[in-house]
C-alpha cells in the first residue's frame, strides 16, 4: 500500500468549540504536502492526531496502515514542533547520541552533523544556550536522528530570517529526492506554493481545498451563483456555459462554480432555466487568500 | 536495552551538573555533619556513636532531598517545557524512560551515600565494621524509594514553582521532624508521636539501628512499604486523570 496516512472523517472538539471537523484524506508515499490555513484553522491539531499526541474525537487516523501510537510507527516517523523544546543540562552532541539511541536503525552522527551543519564548536554547547535558530537546527536534526520515512514539520520557518529559510528548504528538498514523505503546515501561501506538491487548505476546521497549488490557485478566485431547481437535466445545459468552471449540489441547491457571476446570471435568464431562490456567493477560498496573502504582507 | 542504559547515563549527566542537586545533597548535609560533630558542643557523652549517628542522619537527609527536590521538579520542568510531549514521539516508551530516571536516580543516591559516607570517614574518623557499612548504605539505598514515589506525586504539579516550593517544604519538615536534625528523644512527647508516622524517621531509624549492631525495626519496614504503595498509587491516579 501506497498510503502512508489516512484520515477518515476526523473531528476534534475542544469541550465545546470544534478545532477540527470531518477532516478525510489520504497521503501517498514519497510526497510533499503542505496544510496551509490561516492561525487557528486547524493545522496543528490535525498535525497533532496524525502525530497520535491527541485521540479524534470522531472518525479515524491510521499511519503506515495503524494507530499512530504504536511504537513500529514511531520508529519510521519524525517531527519537528512548533514549540521547540530542549532538554536541560545537556550538550548539544548528547542529545543527539541520546535521540539516536531510540530508533532501530537511525543516521549516523557524521550524516546528522553534517545535515544540520553544526560546527564542532556549537556541538559541545549546552542546549539551553543556543540562539532561536540553533535551537531549529537541533529539533530539525532530533527529527532526523531516527532517519524517518515520514517526516512532519509544524510552522518550521516562523521566526527564521531569509538565509535560515531558504537553508531548510534546501534542505526538505534533499529529504524529497530520497523518497521520503514529507508534511509540513504553513500560513504562507508562498512556502505552500514553491514546496510542495499538494495543498491541503484548511479553514474553521475544515478542508476548504485540497490538491495541486496551480489547480488551487486557479480555483481562489471562484465565486459561485446558487438557486433552486426541479429541473433533473439543468446540469448538462448549465455546464456548457463558457464561463462555467464546475456545478454542483448541495442541501437542495445547485451552486455553479465561476469566476463572472453576471455572465452566468446572464446565460441563466437567457436560457430560460427554471431557477429559484438565486444567489451569489464570493467562494471561501478568496476569503482564507486573502488571509493568507494579507499575513504575508504583513511578515514582509 | 541499549537504549534504557544509554538514557541512564544521560540522566545521570543531568542530574551532575544541576547546581541545586550538587548544593542541597553534597555539600550542604556534609556542612552540617561537620557543624553538629565538631562545632557545636552537643554534650553527647558518647562521641564516637554520636559521630556515627549523625552520619547515618545526614546521609539520609541527602538522599532523600535528591529524591524529593530533583527527581519531582525535574519532571514537572520537562512535562512544561513540552519535553515529554516530544519524547512521545520517539519510539521509547514511556515506561522505560520513567524507568531509567528511576535507575539514573537511585545511581545517584548510590553515589550520594558513597560520598557522604567518606567525608563522615574523612572528618571524624567514622569507624564502623564492614557490614555496617554495607547494610547500612544498602538500607539508604532501598528505602529511599518511597521518597521517589514522593517525588514522582509532586511530578505530576502543573507549575515548576509549585512543584519547587512544595518539595522544598515538604523535605525541611520531614527532616527536621523525622529527628534528621537532631534526635527527636529530645522533642516534646507530642513531636515524637508525630515522628513516629513519619517516613523520614523510620528512613533514617533504619539507619541508626544498623549502626547500633541491631536490625531495623518491623514497623520501619511497614511504615516505608504503606507510603510508598500510598504514594505511587496517588501518583498514578493523578498522572492517568490529567491525561484523559
Amino acid at each position: 500500500m501506497g498510503n502512508v496516512v489516512q484520515l477518515e472523517h476526523v473531528s476534534k472538539k475542544f469541550g465545546k468549540t470544534t478545532a477540527v471537523k470531518d477532516v478525510s484524506f489520504i497521503i501517498e508515499k514519497g510526497s510533499t504536502v503542505a496544510i496551509l490555513g490561516p492561525n487557528g484553522a486547524g493545522k496543528t491539531t490535525t498535525i497533532s492526531m496524525m502525530l497520535g499526541l491527541l485521540e479524534p474525537s470522531d472518525g479515524m487516523v491510521k499511519v503506515f496502515d495503524t494507530n499512530p501510537k504504536e511504537i513500529t510507527v514511531r520508529n519510521r516517523i519524525g517531527a519537528m514542533l512548533q514549540e521547540t523544546s530542549v532538554i536541560d543540562m545537556l550538550k548539544v552532541r548528547e542529545i543527539m547520541e541520546m535521540f539516536r539511541s531510540y530508533y532501530t536503525s537511525p543516521l549516523s552522527m557524521e550524516e546528522l552533523t553534517s545535515l544540520t551543519g553544526f560546527n564542532a564548536d556549537e556541538l559541545k554547547r549546552r542546549a539551553s544556550k543556543l540562539s532561536g535558530g540553533q535551537r531549529r537546527r537541533l529539533g530539525f536534526a532530533l527529527a532526523l536522528a531516527g532517519d524517518p520515512d515520514l517526516i512532519f514539520f509544524d510552522e518550521p520557518t516562523v521566526g527564521l530570517d531569509i538565509t535560515a529559510r531558504r537553508n531548510f528548504w534546501e534542505k526538505v528538498a534533499t529529504l524529497k529526492l530520497q523518497g521520503k514523505t514529507v508534511i509540513f503546515t504553513t500560513h504562507y501561501l508562498q512556502e505552500a506554493d514553491d514546496f510542495s506538491e499538494r495543498i491541503i487548505l484548511f479553514n474553521n476546521g475544515e478542508i476548504v481545498a485540497d490538491g495541486n497549488p496551480d489547480e488551487i490557485k486557479h480555483n481562489i478566485a471562484t465565486r459561485s451563483v446558487s438557486f433552486q431547481t426541479n429541473d433533473k437535466e439543468v446540469f448538462a445545459l448549465l455546464q456548457s456555459f463558457d464561463q462555467v468552471i464546475r456545478c454542483y449540489e448541495k442541501d437542495g441547491r445547485i451552486f455553479v462554480v465561476t469566476n463572472d457571476t453576471d455572465a452566468v446570471l446572464t446565460e441563466i435568464f437567457r436560457n430560460k432555466v427554471d431557477a429559484k431562490n438565486i444567489s451569489i456567493e464570493n467562494g471561501r477560498l478568496e476569503e482564507v487568500f486573502e488571509n493568507l496573502t494579507a499575513e504575508r504582507k504583513e511578515t514582509i | 536495552m541499549n537504549a534504557i542504559m544509554t538514557q541512564c547515563k544521560f540522566e545521570m549527566i543531568r542530574i551532575f551538573r544541576n547546581p541545586y542537586f550538587v548544593f542541597w545533597t553534597l555539600f550542604m548535609p556534609i556542612l552540617f555533619y561537620f557543624i553538629f560533630t565538631n562545632i557545636v558542643n552537643t554534650g553527647v557523652p558518647d562521641q564516637g556513636e554520636w559521630q556515627a549517628y549523625y552520619l547515618m542522619s545526614m546521609t539520609t537527609f541527602s538522599v532523600m532531598g535528591s529524591a524529593i527536590m530533583n527527581f519531582g521538579i525535574r519532571m514537572v520542568q520537562e512535562q512544561t517545557e513540552g519535553w515529554s510531549t516530544f519524547m512521545k514521539l520517539t519510539p521509547f516508551p514511556s515506561w522505560a524512560y520513567f524507568t531509567a530516571k528511576m535507575f539514573g536516580q537511585l545511581t545517584m543516591h548510590l553515589l550520594s551515600i558513597i560520598i557522604v559516607f567518606i567525608a563522615g570517614f574523612l572528618i571524624n574518623g567514622v569507624s564502623l565494621t564492614i557490614d555496617q557499612w554495607l547494610f547500612s548504605g544498602l538500607w539508604i539505598l532501598i528505602a529511599s524509594i518511597p521518597f521517589l514515589a514522593i517525588g514522582s506525586l509532586i511530578g505530576t504539579m502543573k507549575k515548576v514553582e509549585t512543584a519547587g516550593g512544595v518539595s522544598n517544604i515538604i523535605y525541611l519538615a520531614l527532616a527536621s521532624l523525622g529527628g534528621m536534625w537532631m534526635p527527636i528523644r529530645i522533642f516534646p512527647d507530642f513531636l515524637q508521636k508525630v515522628a513516629e508516622w513519619l517516613p523520614s524517621y523510620h528512613f533514617a531509624s533504619g539507619a541508626w539501628e544498623i549502626i547500633l549492631g541491631n536490625v531495623p525495626d518491623w514497623r520501619s519496614f511497614l511504615i516505608l512499604i504503606g507510603y510508598l504503595i500510598v504514594f505511587m498509587l496517588l501518583a498514578t491516579y493523578i498522572r492517568g486523570k490529567q491525561e484523559n
